[in-house]
């Protein structure tokens, strides 16, 4: 410690090259850490899904619907428990679409589908009183919040999706608004609305078919061979199916975007790749400017390896100021991001964990060290005599 | 007692492939107290050996005691300990870290001791004080003049208080009047402080506050010129 403030002095004495160092630090930092904390949002669902739930989708394409006809069957299969109607509605508050508004919105089966989702967190009142009210829907705390509304309030939504445009608004009456135990179901979405499959397709006139089944199986070591038992029963029919755990379900639904995970951690690689190289240069820039101070601390008695300490001082306290801004930058930003116009739609939410917060902490102390490393051998391996004449 | 003992030292460089004899057999005996100046033409070895007895340079051959311990025994580490306990460097362009203020300049070789913050502010403090400087411990080396410059260098160079003291050319990048007051400055560490220093310059003015003068010529000791009396400041010699 009593170096430290040695290694400031040099920091401030060029503390333009520092502040762009530091700055440049941040961006990366900021950029890794919003990129990983949108991927572990979406693919945070994958460690939270249930191994007892399978979602049944037309073999096709998830734009294809199944038939209405199919549940009964479903039911009847051997290890099925229990099944869902769910569709994806797609609905947007006011008739000009504007998605900059959007959430996720679901038709489903209401009882049976709370019953294999405990996610939801709801009294037995709350839910009899979904149940009972045909128009009823059930939002999340975070709709709530952000539209101020509660218990009886009525919400208009127009669906995007053809089949299910009917010439004016759905009209829903908030039921409850879900509660969402953090422990158990960290990942589980608090902006999501639920409302009837029944109301969807009487609206309709009959014409919503079914979207996805969410089948309940009795036996969760048994999820492949029951998806394929499902997949078999409607092999060679006009609507063949899909069958897979919700964890491949989401993956599935996410990487129709493409494989984010490779497309956001080739960019961070980039970034920090990026940045390692400039703070390098940066900082074998600093160290050629102070060769002569350098033979002079050696002159003195600073050893090879103290040298070589501060010299990686240095490099550390450039990581870890941009990479505590960038962490900062990084929270703010995030705080704000799940409201953005392309994300609201995917009802995540995007906090910078502790966890996420102490990694990227240890990869900006880790790229100044990296940076710092050749510049601090070259100082530790070079001689006083060779120093001081080269001056 | 011998302070700094040269013993047939030959110091070798290598410029491409060929070899460039700058010491060649070199012996030299310093005693304890004594002031040194070593004078010669320019390649004739002086900062050479300077630096071999400074500790921050090895010899080809031969061997170099200082202050009692035979440095060619010591590892790189071991002797970059020795040199911030047993020797001060004096350097011709002062060589004071530009970020730091005077104080913090003198106390930086008290770094490498166990000493307390404040223990180490007040040697640094005494240091300064001991070079008339004690009230410009919080300006920086641009506030300060050349002769003030080499005074800071100088408190930094006796604040571990070594037994040896070694100047290159402390007096070349000053004018005379400077000049003056940093020889004043070094005769009075060696009689009053008893401190052993070895001088290099080109300057017969500060070679006679000297007890000694110690010619070189082509890396070998050339001539000696020796006094009792160091000649008093102001006098020429």
């Amino acid at each position: 410690m009593k170096y430290l403030p040695y290694i400031v002095k040099h920091l401030r004495k060029t503390w333009l090259r520092t502040l762009s160092t530091v700055l440049a630090m941040a961006l990366c930092i900021f950029l890794i850490s919003a990129l990983q904390t949108l991927l572990q949002a979406f693919y945070g669902g994958l460690d939270t899904a249930s191994t007892e739930r399978l979602v049944t989708r037309n073999r096709v394409s998830l734009v294809f619907p199944l038939p209405v006809a199919y549940e009964s069957r479903l039911a009847a299969l051997p290890g099925v428990k229990r099944v869902a109607k769910s569709n994806w509605f797609q609905g947007v508050r006011g008739s000009d679409g504007d998605m900059r508004d959007f959430f996720p919105n679901f038709a489903v089966e209401a009882e049976p589908y709370l019953a294999m989702y405990p996610e939801f967190g709801l009294t037995e009142d709350e839910k009899q009183r979904f149940f009972q009210d045909m128009r009823g829907c059930i939002i999340g705390p975070d709709l709530a919040e952000k539209y101020g509304w509660k218990v009886g309030s009525t919400i208009q939504l127009e669906s995007t999706i053809p089949p299910y445009r009917i010439g004016r608004p759905f009209e829903f009456i908030v039921s409850a608004v879900y509660r969402v135990d953090e422990q158990k179901y960290p990942n589980h979405s608090k902006q999501l609305m639920l409302f009837h499959w029944k109301y969807l397709h009487e609206a309709t006139q009959q014409n919503a078919a079914v979207g996805t089944y969410v089948v309940q199986i009795a036996n969760p070591d048994q999820a492949a061979a029951v998806a394929k038992t499902i997949d078999r029963a409607f092999e060679n029919s006009d609507a063949e199916t899909k069958t897979e755990t919700e964890g491949q379900f989401v993956k599935g639904f996410i990487e129709m975007i493409g494989d984010l995970a490779l497309i956001l951690n080739s960019i961070g690689l980039a970034v920090a790749f990026t940045i390692l190289a400039v703070s390098a240069n940066t900082m074998g820039m600093s160290i050629r400017e102070r060769r002569r101070e350098i033979a002079v601390l050696k002159t003195l008695g600073f050893s090879s390896a103290l040298v070589l300490a501060l010299v990686l001082g240095e490099a550390l306290v450039i990581g870890l100021v941009g990479g505590g801004l960038g962490i900062g930058l990084a929270s703010l930003v995030l705080a704000n991001a799940a409201d953005m116009p392309g994300l609201n739609g995917f009802g995540i939410s995007l906090n910078l964990m502790p966890s996420m917060m102490a990694a990227m902490l240890g990869l900006s102390g880790l790229i100044g060290l990296v940076a710092g490393m050749a510049p601090a051998v070259s100082a530790y391996r070079s001689s006083i005599t060779t120093m001081l004449r080269q001056v | 007692m011998t302070a700094v003992d040269v013993q047939n030292v030959r110091k070798i460089y290598k410029r491409d492939s060929q070899d460039i004899v700058v010491l060649d057999g070199l012996s030299l005996q310093v005693p304890q107290g004594e002031f040194v100046a070593l004078m010669g033409p320019s390649g004739s070895g002086k900062t050479t050996l300077l630096n071999l007895i400074a500790g921050i340079d090895r010899p080809t051959s031969g061997k170099v005691v200082v202050a009692g311990t035979d440095l060619g025994t010591l590892s790189e580490g071991q002797l970059a300990k020795w040199r911030s306990r047993s020797v001060g460097f004096i350097f011709q362009f002062y060589n004071l870290i530009p970020v730091l203020t005077a104080l913090e300049n003198v106390e930086l070789p008290l770094l490498l001791t166990r000493l307390s913050r404040k223990e180490r502010r007040e040697r640094a403090l005494t240091a300064l004080r001991v070079v008339g400087l004690a009230d410009r411990g919080k300006h920086y080396p641009r506030q300060l003049s050349g002769g003030q410059e080499q005074r800071v260098a100088i408190a930094r160079a006796i604040v571990a208080d070594p037994a040896v003291l070694v100047a290159d050319e402390p007096t070349g990048d000053l004018d005379a009047r400077s000049a003056e007051e940093i020889l004043n400055l070094m005769q009075t560490l060696n009689s009053e402080f008893k401190k052993t220093i070895v001088m290099v310059t080109h300057d017969p003015r500060a070679a006679s506050r000297a007890h000694v003068e110690r010619h070189l010529e082509k890396g070998v000791l050339a001539a000696s010129v020796e006094r009792h009396e160091a000649v008093p400041a102001g006098v020429a010699p």
